[in-house]
Parts: C-alpha cells; structure tokens; sequence
C-alpha cells in the first residue's frame, strides 16, 4: 500500500520570514508566479516542465474559488493535476503527498505546491484595519450554525494559545511537567537557528532561563515556547524519478506519509493528549518500511513546545510519557545526537502563516541535498517531517529520503 | 460585559439547549438507538449516525477534563474577566463541554476536580451561558452578568466604601496641607457606569458626532477592528461625572472653584459599546499662583478589565 518512492521533491524557494509591518505587499497571484520561478531555478528546471499545481485554496487573496485556474492562468501553466489543500498548518505536508501521489499514479510529472502568506496590497476601498478585522477571531467560523461560533467564541475559547495551554495541562496531570525540559526545546531550536542567517532569530541567542521568565499567556506556555507569526512564502517542486534525474539537486525522494483528523476542538478528541499524529505518524514509517529510530533527523512542525513534545511521543521517538526525559537527555541541535529542527523550527525561523509548515519540509530537503551549510548534519539520508493544523486537530507526516 | 463579546446565536437545532439554561435546566440530545450522549446539539448521532435522537435533562454534574487560565485576554473584550478561568468539562453522561470556571481561586483548580453547572445570565434578554464552579462550592447555581446588573452590585459597594472612608478636609489656601496631597498612588476605583448603545446614540445626537464607528453596530459588526461600536472618546471623558470616586479629601474655604480644562487629554484604548467603565485618580500637582491654588488630578478611565486606560485626563482645577 502506499507510495513506491518514485517521486521527489527537487527544488524550493522560501521567503526570508520577516514582520508584517516591514514585509512587502504582494498579490498573493504574484508571489505564485515568483515563488515558481525561484523553484524552478533552484531545481534548474523549465516552466515547460511543470504540469501539476497544490495551492492553498483559503486564505489564498484575490479568490475564495476557483483559485487553481486562475493561478494556472495567471501564470501560463498548463495542468493535468489540480488540487486546494485546507488542513491549516499541516497543508504543507499535505500538499507534498498530495503531488507525490498525483505522479505516481501519471497523471502529472512535476507539481509546484505553493503557500503565499505574505500580505496583498490594500485595495482602495480597504483600509489597514482590515488585518485586526479579519484577525479578530483567527481561524474561527463566526457563521450562523458553525458549532464553534455558538459554542466556543462565547466564552473566549478562540485562537490557538489556549487550546494547546489545555492540552498541556492534562499532560501535566496525566504524566508530570517539567518547565526546563520544554524551554530546553526552544533552546535547542534557537541554537539551530543560530546557523541559519535566514532565520528571524538569527544573531539572538536564547536561554532556558530566559524562555522561562518570559511572560505567562497561558499557563503553562510562556510567550517564547510560542511561535511569532510573520510575512514569507514557500514552495517546492515534486517531480517523477524521470524529471528528478535531471533536476540539479540531490532529489528528496517521498517514501512514506500519513494523515489523520477527526475533530477542529481537541476537547472533543477520544484523549486531546494522544494526537492525530500518532496514526498519522505509524502510517508514514510503515509506508517507508522504516522505524523512528531510523531516520537522520526530524523537522516537527513547532507552533509551541508542547507540540514538538507530543510528536516526539506519539510518532514513537520516545515511549507515550517520556518526552520530557527524552528531551532532557538529547542534544537536539544539528550536531546533536537527535538533530530537530535544523532551521530553528518555526519557533527561531518565524512562522510564515500557513507557509510555516513549509519550513520543515524545505529544511528536509535542504539537508538531504547537502546543502545546509553550517549547519549541515554529516549523514543525512531519511528524515521524518511532521505537520499540525489547528488545535493538533489535523496531523500529517512524511518520509523524506536521499537517493 | 461588552456588547462586542461574541453571543451564541441558537439555531432550530439548538434552541431546545439554550431554553433550558434560561430555566436553569441542562438538557442535552440523547440518543435512543446507541444510548450515545451528544454535545454540542446535533440531530444526528455522532457515534452511530441514527436521527433517533431525544432530549433528556441531566444534572450538570461532571469532573474537570483540562483547563488553563490566560493571562491575555482571548479577545480584548474579555478583559472584564481576567484571568479567563477557561475549562474543558466532562459531564458524567461523558460529553464534554467547553466552557469556564467560576467561583474558584485559580489555586483550586485541578484536572480531574469535580464540579457543577452555574446558570449565568449575560443579556438583558434572558440569553444564558453554562458555567462551571466547583462541586462543593457554596456558589449560587444562577448568575446574573448582565452589564446593568454587575455595574448595580458594584455601585452599592463603592458608594457604602466611600462613605465608611474618613475624608480628609484641606484648606485651598494652606499650601503645605494642599502639596501633601500629590501621590504617585492613584485611588481606588470608582463606581461604575454602563456605556450602552442608547448613551452613545443620545452623545451622538448632542454633539454631531455619528460617525458610524459609534452609531452603526451593524455596519460596525461587519467592519469596525472591535467587532462593534465604540463610544465616542469625549463621552466616556465626561461620564467622569457620573462615576462616584473615593477621593479621600476635600478641599474646602475657597470662594470659587474654577474647571481650567485639561493638561492632557488621550484615548488610549476604546470603549466598545456595553462595557463597564470605572475610573481612578491621583492629585499629580499643586502650584500655588496670584490668582489662587491650582490642583492637577489626573482621572484615568478604563473599560473594566483592562489595563490600559480609554481616557487619560489631567484635570486643572484653580480654588480662588
């Protein structure tokens, strides 16, 4: 069952994450057609090649449907897969799955999976409080009959930081919590990111102490075991094992992957501390015919700490109850022996909107490809790459490997 | 509360639920193929799929199933109620509910604790929320948060603080006795006053002022950064008047007492419309002059809740 590993991805493009305020003003449709270009040139391949497209379909500017042709259009791509992907912050997992499939069943050869997330000009109607209206209740339905408008909103269960906060006191209460160990997470990423001149953090060195003292949101998350939404874009190139053998870098060959959701509020989850990427996760090793302790290294989607904490538990890193110990006892930093988030995660690089969860794909990529500079890993062969959308509401995982 | 809080909108297939807490009655869907407890409300099932579904009333009673309290409020509206106790509850039928904690010190909440259904009437009209205190708690089982009635309760409390407060008496002419006033500490709050949709509309009326950011809630739902109206920021500078404030002293043997105007004027932060205001002050300085001795007081007023002042006023008062 599953994927034979005949498709790769063979090249990126990744805005450097900057502010909001700072960042340039693109149509989203723009950056589309700048994001390709880059791509292609990093894999050195020809728009001719490309025949497939995964975009994100909300949040995506100038239209709520039929965005993959007026994409395709605006471009000049003729497409034989088409595809929207909605699964938050794991869309961009998705989207690489989504493609490698596409090509292994032939109904395309090379696919551009794309996410701008920086902000479109303003229109001359629109005014710059547009983004705090917009903003106002994140990524919550306020539509008459959605169950979270009528049952979450009026009593201030909204935006991400407090759902995550509940997740982490019940796994406190089920299993211990040791605040050092979680900063030590960011800590370590913020190490990576250190390597990483691409990184918002970049130049800004971190301690446990000062993860720790950092203001209180929820409890137990601190503002600096939280991620800093900013500006940025990504995409990558799938392509078949023919196009790949020509492409410029080592491929990244997708081997195994897997997908699991079943609720948007985790309060509705079987057990919220035993997550979507759990399945997810067995699927994607099983596919790839590998364990976790194979790969060389893991890019966990990092919104928070407790979400790295809970991945590494329920994609069988460490036993259900052991990431704490696990972390404590782990250099988790590209010279580390549990290298994570070479790039610095989300929580160092910035978090690109939905484009986030590009980051750790790309990271995969890149080190696959030896291309990581200072922070390359010596070997590096197979990673695993894990996305979350939502309140660890929508998981998926893939297997990367060199060929 | 502000009126931009965001309020359940029951539909055909809720209604039944919402009814029942204006009665103080939980009632949750029941169904009758599987036995399976259902929340939120659906007409289906969602563990066997069957419409054989019925409402049955249940105690309310439940355990913890995880929580937290934020420290920033989920929604600047909610700045009235921090730190937001919010709660995940299961109810021993093995639904579970988001919702919040009252009546708990944050030091008493555990996973797993139990607890009971607390019926809190939050509008005017009767709509109801479900809360949750702690099982053994002497907590009334029904609230009433209406904005009128929490500004009512607090009212009768600062005007009994105030008159239990001695107050001390200043001659305006003894500049030592006046000097020794000024503080960095500001007084406790005040009383406090609703800025409801129909004070905003009468202010718009007065002054000319109806822009639609204050007199328009259903454009303002739709396009204000508030999610609603705001008061104008010269209304809630004037309800100053309105609110009963514990000064602690009284200047007294002047002839005449003279409003100079303002040193400083800012509107830091809005008023969205239906919140509670509250205002506290401090006597920032004293200057003796030809003409008489001139006090400063700075009156910072803010939405309940929330640290950050909507109107900053440093107020010169002359005493001739």
């Amino acid at each position: 069952m599953g994927l034979k590993g005949q498709a790769a991805i063979v090249g990126a493009a990744q805005y450097r994450p900057e502010k909001y305020a700072t960042a340039p003003r693109m149509f989203h449709l723009e950056q589309v057609a700048d994001l390709a270009a880059r791509a292609l040139q990093d894999a050195g391949l020809q728009a001719s090649d490309l025949d497939g497209l995964v975009i994100n379909g909300p949040q995506f500017h100038e239209a709520s449907v039929f965005v993959p042709a007026m994409a395709a259009e605006y471009l000049g791509m003729r497409l034989n897969f088409a595809e929207v992907v909605d699964l938050g912050g794991t869309t961009s997992v998705g989207m690489v799955w989504r493609a490698a499939a596409a090509i292994e069943l032939g109904l395309c050869q090379a696919v551009l999976c794309v996410l701008p997330a920086r902000m479109a000009p303003l229109g001359p109607d629109e005014d710059p409080a547009w983004m705090a209206r917009a903003m106002r209740f994140g990524g919550h339905s306020t539509a008459f009959g959605a169950p979270e408008a009528e049952f979450d909103l009026p009593y201030g269960h909204m935006g991400q930081n407090t759902g995550y906060a509940m997740i982490a006191q019940r796994y406190a209460a089920r299993y211990g919590y040791d605040p050092a160990a979680m900063a030590k997470i960011a800590v370590d990423q913020r190490t990576n990111a250190l390597t990483n001149p691409e990184a918002m953090f970049f130049g800004k060195p971190l301690s446990a102490e000062e993860v720790l003292a950092s203001k209180m949101v929820a409890d137990p998350l601190h503002v600096l075991e939280i991620v800093m939404p900013v500006a940025g874009g990504a995409a990558v190139i799938v392509a078949s094992k023919e196009v790949a053998a020509r492409a410029r870098n080592r491929p990244a060959f997708v081997t195994g992957f897997g997908e699991h959701l079943a609720f948007k509020s985790p309060s509705y989850a079987a057990e919220m501390t035993e997550t979507p990427i759990g399945p997810a996760s067995r699927r994607a090793f099983e596919m790839a015919g590998l364990k976790p302790g194979d790969v060389d290294a893991a890019q966990i989607y990092d919104c928070y700490t407790i979400t790295v904490l809970l991945t590494l538990e329920d994609a069988g890193f460490c036993e259900k109850g052991e990431g704490m110990r696990f972390v404590r006892e782990h250099d988790l930093t590209w010279r580390g022996n549990f290298p994570m988030n070479t790039h610095g995660g989300q929580l160092s690089f910035g978090q690109a909107g939905s484009a986030g969860g590009m980051s750790q794909v790309i990271e995969a990529f890149t080190q696959l490809a030896g291309r990581a500079g200072d922070r390359q890993l010596k070997r590096c062969d197979r990673v695993y790459v894990s996305g979350t959308g939502g309140v660890m509401s929508e998981q998926g995982a893939l297997i990367l490997q060199g060929a | 509360m502000s009126m931009n809080k965001p309020m359940p909108a029951p539909t055909e297939i809720s209604a039944p639920f919402w009814n029942a807490l204006k009665e103080g009655v939980l009632r949750i869907p029941h169904c009758t193929a599987c036995g399976h407890w259902i929340f939120y409300p659906r007409r289906h099932c969602d563990r066997c799929f069957s419409h054989a579904v019925e409402w049955r009333e249940v105690s309310g009673e439940g355990q913890l199933y995880s929580y937290t309290v934020a420290r920033i409020p989920t929604l600047p509206d909610f700045a009235d109620e921090m730190p937001q106790k919010l709660a995940v509850v299961e109810l021993d039928e093995g639904v579970r509910i988001n919702t919040t904690l009252v009546g708990v010190d944050e030091a008493e909440i555990r996973v797993g604790m139990r607890v009971k259904a607390v019926f809190d009437k939050v509008r005017a009209d009767g709509a109801t929320l479900l809360r949750f205190t702690g099982a053994e708690k002497d907590f009334p089982a029904r609230l009433d948060s209406t904005p009128e009635a929490l500004a009512a309760a607090t009212d009768a409390k600062v005007t009994a603080e105030i008159a239990a407060t001695s107050v001390r008496q200043v001659r305006f002419d003894d500049e030592a006795a006046m000097k020794s006033l000024v503080s960095d500490v500001f007084t406790p709050w005040s009383s406090k006053v609703v800025v409801d949709q129909a004070l905003i509309d009468e202010f718009a009326r007065l002054s000319g002022d109806d822009y639609w950011i204050h007199t328009d809630p259903e454009r303002a739902a739709k396009q204000s950064p508030f999610g609603g109206t705001i008061a104008h920021g010269a209304l809630v500078q004037i309800l100053q008047s309105r609110l009963k404030m514990p000064l602690g002293f009284e200047v007294t043997g002047f002839n005449n007492m003279v409003n100079y105007g303002s040193d400083r004027l800012r509107f830091p932060a809005p008023v969205p419309a239906g919140s509670r205001i509250h205002a506290r002050a401090r006597v920032k300085s004293v200057e003796k002059l030809a003409k008489g001795m001139q006090l400063t007081l700075e009156v910072t007023t803010h939405v309940v809740g929330n640290d950050r002042p909507s109107v900053i006023n440093d107020l010169v008062i002359l005493y001739m």
